[in-house]
């Protein structure tokens, strides 16, 4: 008996065009999740096979990969004769608590002497006698055995747990998400990758009114997303300038509006320079001054690229929950200065004239600052097994 | 030299002082800085608790650095009493546990705690039965250690507490898992409270930890910051490498038990061919320590008759500094075999080549002083 892990892909096997390069990609960001380990993978356009000696391992590793709708346990046999099926199917069975169940078997070996539905009703009635409390169920069951015959093997598999959906990472190319520090945003990002994108983070630093302990903490909510994507690409932009500029020059009320509006224009030219075709960003609509559909718009006017705002309609406590979920939560809450929270007017404008950003913007050469604030990017390329301190530790 | 004392402390590990000695000279911030300096160690302070909950298979608040296992013994059960006295003053402990351990409990009866005494069997294993008759509604705490120092015995733990919690599910654990952590797998999941010490496993003097299950609370007996259950800057060098330490040993842990079990089956059969001498060991022992009782001859002058050698062994444990053993009292119930046992404890440093000088100068020193007739009493 060798065990295996099945993976079935869910939303992926409704693609047909695309089926064969998103299970590819698939297979890429599961062997490179693995690549530590000893194991063999084999597929199919329904499922993927896993077989290893730590199976522990792998399935804990599963549960951080996009593109998985379920993560099942199976057993393979190399008898198919069916007093062996019903045995090994006994032994799996005698010890657990069954309520409601079926069993449904595949058969792709035609030349087998049992029809399909012959070889599950025997089986049902092996999991009835060694299991007093399981009762047969076609319509709901609470368990799924599965079965299946082929040529030289059987299979059985029933201990299944949930992945986490969507499309594997990289099948809908790359977005740039714009990085605070705050709780909103590492959402943003996670609920990107979950619809395939491959996110790189962008985070404006402003030392030296931010610190090198906010930075850090960019750095960990990066590394806990790349658990969802093996990596993740950070570009760290110094802001300094441009942000004491505006604080010099821009009336207070509209501080925040043109910040945002440089920050926007910025990582437009950062996503094209690295072919990531969308922004993604934390806003969630009237969060904040900056946040209202007016303010949106002002913001968003100078920029052509496509801006997609996975958190814009939830509520607050829906992305806190959400962010305690992957783990972001923690870090996001400690308390370091980062860029929108130095500088805050008392009184930022809710509704921002257009005219006005325009005119005030005309006062000072951004365009200058924008280039060089450009030229001193710093890319860090951020791993969940990145070690730090590796030679003290 | 031979040194043969590894269960009363371990020499430092040449990687982990290497660690030690660049931490002391290039990070020089306070954790608690603002500053750069500050933040760098922050993070190596970050990365080392964090590398220790992975290696433990715990949560990192669940990390709470103390100045060795005695502190973080105290700070388990005083933590502990203090903070639940409303639930109940009564305390439960096993006979087998280290001597810090007894002088934490008469100190909580000068406060009005009672303190109960669990019985163990014939092999050193806690009854069962008993520990389900000492666990009443007042009971807050038990404490029992999961290696004894001096025969090395081991304790189910996770039985223990699942007995503990059928008669109480309030009823938390205590563990003093000093002598277990490196030299047999623990998982620190089965129970609510565990001390660790850096200086039992090649790591360096002065730190230790309390694990605390996120699930329980206790009170701070060092006082300085809020909302801190172990106020001082934390000494970043010595969690550093205690951190390193922790690493090193759990990831050869059972490659160092192989060549410890070894040795000690040496010594085993070797020991037992003197009719004389009565080993000290059941079942349950863990091959790092070898306990025996010299019977007719006393152990202090044994010691010193060894150190003349050159060789260094110890009486049943470091802190107690010989005197009657309560371990083989509470097992043998024997009291001269409880006032003649020396310990011998053994280590993946030991060479096979050590462990015959040893025995070819125990021999030569035993016969000696048996002649001599040095009886005890």
């Amino acid at each position: 008996m060798n065990r295996l892990i099945i993976i079935k892909y869910g939303e992926l096997t409704t693609k047909k065009g695309n089926i064969k390069f998103f299970i590819k990609t698939l297979k890429k960001n599961i062997e490179r999740e693995l690549s530590d380990l000893d194991f063999t993978i084999e597929y199919d356009n329904g499922r993927m096979f896993i077989f290893s000696e730590d199976l522990e391992t792998i399935e804990n590793r599963l549960k951080y990969i996009f593109g998985i709708h379920e993560i099942i346990k199976g057993y393979e046999y190399d008898s198919i004769d069916i007093e062996d099926i019903k045995e090994n199917l006994r032994k799996l069975v005698e010890n657990i608590e069954i309520d409601t169940f079926k069993v449904c078997t595949k058969r792709s070996y035609k030349g087998y002497p049992m029809t399909s539905m012959e070889i599950s009703k025997v089986l049902g009635g092996v999991v009835l006698k060694n299991v007093p409390s399981s009762k047969v169920d076609v319509h709901e069951p609470k368990l799924v055995i599965d079965v299946e015959v082929r040529l030289n093997k059987s299979y059985i598999y029933f201990e299944s747990t949930p992945g986490l959906h969507g499309y594997p990472v990289g099948v809908q190319g790359k977005g740039m998400l714009m990085l605070s520090g705050g709780i909103d945003s590492p959402v943003a990002g996670f609920l990107a990758m979950k619809r395939g994108v491959r996110i790189e983070g962008i985070y404006f630093e402003s030392p030296p009114h931010t610190s090198e302990a906010a930075k850090e903490k960019v750095k960990n909510l990066t590394k806990i997303l790349s658990n969802y994507s093996g990596y993740v690409k950070l570009h760290v932009i110094n802001f300094t300038e441009i942000q004491e500029a505006i604080y010099k020059n821009i009336p207070h009320e509209y501080l925040i509006t043109i910040m945002r509006r440089m920050m926007y224009r910025i990582t437009e030219r950062i996503a094209h320079k690295n072919n990531a075709k969308i922004i993604v960003n934390g806003e969630s609509i009237g969060q904040v001054a900056s946040q209202t559909l007016t303010s949106m718009a002002a913001i968003n006017e100078v920029v052509k690229i496509p801006v997609v705002r996975p958190v814009a309609c939830l509520d607050k406590l829906e992305i806190i929950e959400i962010s305690k979920k992957i783990g972001t939560y923690e870090t996001s809450i400690l308390p370091y200065e980062d860029c929108c929270t130095i500088f805050v007017p008392d009184h930022p404008v809710i509704n921002p004239e257009l005219n006005k950003c325009q005119e005030y913007e005309s006062l000072i050469d951004f365009e200058n600052l924008i280039k060089e604030a450009i030229r001193s990017e710093e890319v860090l390329t951020i791993t969940k097994t990145e070690k730090k301190f590796e030679d003290l530790l | 030299m031979i040194y043969l004392d590894y269960s009363a402390t371990t020499p430092v590990s040449k990687e982990v002082l290497d660690s030690y000695v660049k931490v002391t000279k290039e990070y020089i911030g306070n954790p608690n800085s603002l500053h750069s300096l500050g933040t760098k160690s922050h993070e190596l302070l970050e990365s080392a608790t964090k590398q220790i909950s992975e290696v433990l298979n715990i949560d990192e608040k669940e990390i709470i650095y103390t100045s060795g296992s005695t502190e973080a013994n105290n700070l388990a059960i005083l933590g502990y009493a203090l903070r639940n006295m409303k639930k109940g003053k009564n305390i439960v402990v096993s006979r087998l546990e280290h001597p810090s351990i007894y002088v934490i409990c008469d100190h909580l009866k000068t406060l009005g705690f009672t303190i109960t005494y669990v019985e163990n069997n014939a092999e050193g294993l806690i009854d069962f039965d008993d520990l389900r008759s000492k666990i009443k509604d007042d009971t807050i705490l038990v404490s029992i250690v999961a290696v004894n120092s001096e025969l090395g015995i081991r304790q189910p733990l996770k039985t223990l507490r699942q007995i503990i919690k059928k008669q109480n599910e309030n009823t938390v654990l205590h563990s003093d898992m000093t002598q277990a952590i490196g030299k047999v797998n623990v998982n620190l999941h089965d129970v609510d409270l565990a001390s660790l010490s850096s200086h039992k496993i090649y790591g360096p003097k002065g730190i230790g930890m309390l694990y605390k299950s996120e699930k329980i609370n206790i009170d701070p007996i060092i006082h300085g910051e809020k909302d801190s259950l172990r106020s001082g800057t934390p000494c970043l060098p010595l969690v550093v490498a205690f951190s390193k330490a922790i690493r090193l040993a759990i990831t050869n842990e059972a490659k160092n038990e192989s060549v410890v079990k070894m040795l000690n089956d040496k010594l085993t059969s070797t020991i037992i061919k003197y009719p004389k001498i009565m080993i000290n060991k059941t079942n349950y022992s863990i091959p790092h320590v070898f306990n025996l009782s010299l019977m007719t001859i006393r152990p202090e002058t044994f010691i010193h008759a060894l150190e003349k050698r050159d060789i260094y062994v110890g009486t049943n444990t470091a802190c107690s500094k010989g005197g009657t053993s309560a371990t083989i009292m509470a097992i043998y119930d024997d009291e001269k075999r409880a006032n003649t046992s020396i310990r011998i404890s053994l280590s993946h440093l030991t060479s096979f080549d050590d462990l015959n000088k040893f025995l070819y100068s125990f021999d030569i020193v035993y016969n000696k002083l048996l002649e001599l007739g040095d009886e005890n009493e």
